[in-house]
């Protein structure tokens, strides 16, 4: 029989299936930081921030078993889980304040207490944001538009008074790079 | 459509940025296309660089005790709720039975002095507050058609929340609201009860020093579908459409 290597994080997803309390409060410990980090990035508020994380530890307890290693890592699928929920919500406090007097984003911006991460993972953010740091400032512009404010290709070409085929293409040949930055490194 | 332009759909699609007709094309599409799929896989783990880029941020210890006990009610949550935790009338009920008890203090603190008693009446009076608040309440949360929405603080009050009962039958309701600031002389804090996106005033409140504000909603006009209530901060008086910034958002 040949030894199996499988993913420690899909191994706990595997557990949370079966309703293991232990392996969810591990899978909790594992991703919690990456999960609020980012959703304090994208609602910038707190106790959205802290809601959500919520919510997305809620989804993955009832969906674990729905889960599968073919379609992406534990941590992109979580990740998914963690944007698509900020990404609604952020539409629809837009669609509210149209109504409204728009909040100025950096009034709405809370700072989160960031807090030193160990020498790996430091190296690992490090490494990220090099990656990140390659690309134009154009592509790179409109990606975290996309990614972390939750604007689609329309609302980006609005923003930035841009014709909708060029945020398309910065779009597209900015993940290119992207991809192409992330693989040379995982090589 | 060559399938090229599917998979740079694909990648637009996994930042989440695709719209329109685009869209729904493309989830069709993806219903029936292994390779897509997988070029969208690889997308999304391609994308989690921006992810990873963040420096950290832990969260509050508390939220893990929450999650853990909702997926488990039996086990309580281990760390109580700070400012975030949820209002409960048991707590008003005691309140009114705090009343009972000074309401019998000051009738034997007749021959105390006026300086003691002043600080009585004030602390009676807060209690009348919470029991009238109690009654209130325990009305809508008795009555088999109210529904209810959790107010949440936006960027100017990010702290504060709220809770509405309301009856769409009636028209009628109540909010209470916790932590939102003090408004000045020359502004009032005015409700607005939303029917899509247009937003119908629903009644004005001051906040003094009580942690608590009530504010009993009059009836509001029938046939429209509210499903979204806020809180503005507009000038004294109220106005007819909401013109400051928001401080409370919450559907029912």
């Amino acid at each position: 029989m040949s030894a199996q290597t499988i993913n420690p994080a899909t191994y706990l997803i595997q557990q949370v299936a079966q309703q293991d309390r232990e392996a969810f409060s591990q899978l909790y410990d594992r991703f919690s930081n990456l999960v609020f980090t980012l959703a304090m990035r994208m609602l910038r508020v707190r106790s959205d921030a802290e809601d959500l994380l919520q919510e997305v530890f809620v989804q993955v307890w009832r969906q674990a078993e729905n889960y599968s290693a073919e379609r992406g890592s534990p941590e992109a699928w979580i990740i998914n889980i963690a944007r698509s929920r900020a990404i609604d919500k952020i539409r629809s406090i837009r669609r509210m304040e149209k109504s409204f007097v728009l909040t100025d984003d950096p009034a709405r911006a809370e700072s989160g207490e960031n807090v030193e991460s160990s020498a790996a993972e430091s190296e690992a953010r490090l490494a990220m944001n090099s990656a990140l740091a390659n690309l134009p400032e154009a592509q790179r512009k409109v990606l975290e538009l996309a990614y972390f404010d939750g604007l689609t290709q329309s609302e980006i070409a609005e923003r930035l008074a841009e014709p909708l085929g060029t945020v398309k293409t910065r779009m597209r040949s900015g993940i290119q790079r992207l991809r192409e930055i992330v693989s040379s490194r995982a090589a | 459509m060559a399938h090229e332009e599917w998979l740079e759909r694909a990648e637009i699609f996994g930042l989440g940025a695709l719209d329109g007709d685009e869209r729904s094309q493309f989830e069709a599409h993806l219903a029936g296309c292994r390779v897509c799929e997988g070029h969208l896989r690889e997308t999304r783990e391609t994308l989690a660089v921006f992810a990873r880029s963040l420096a950290p941020v832990v969260p509050p210890q508390q939220v893990k005790a929450r999650l853990l006990h909702q997926i488990n009610p039996e086990v309580a949550p281990s760390i109580r709720e700070g400012t975030r935790s949820r209002w409960f009338p048991w707590g008003i009920s005691a309140g009114a039975f705090a009343a009972a008890g000074l309401l019998m203090t000051m009738t034997w603190s007749l021959y105390t002095t006026r300086q003691q008693l002043q600080r009585l009446q004030k602390e009676v009076a807060s209690i009348q507050t919470g029991s009238i608040l109690h009654e209130t309440s325990i009305q809508f949360l008795s009555d088999p058609h109210a529904r209810s929405a959790h107010l949440k603080g936006l960027a100017p009050s990010p702290d504060a929340m709220g809770h509405l009962l309301w009856n769409p039958e009636t028209g009628k309701g109540v909010l209470i609201t916790m932590g939102l600031p003090k408004n000045t002389p020359d502004k009032v804090y005015e409700l607005w009860a939303i029917a899509g996106d247009e937003p119908v005033p629903a009644g004005t409140f001051s906040v003094e020093d009580k942690p608590h504000t009530l504010l009993k909603i009059p009836s509001l006009p029938q046939g429209k579908s509210f499903d979204k209530f806020a809180v503005t901060l507009e000038p004294a008086g109220g106005v007819p459409k909401p013109t400051g910034p928001m401080h409370l958002l919450g559907s029912l």
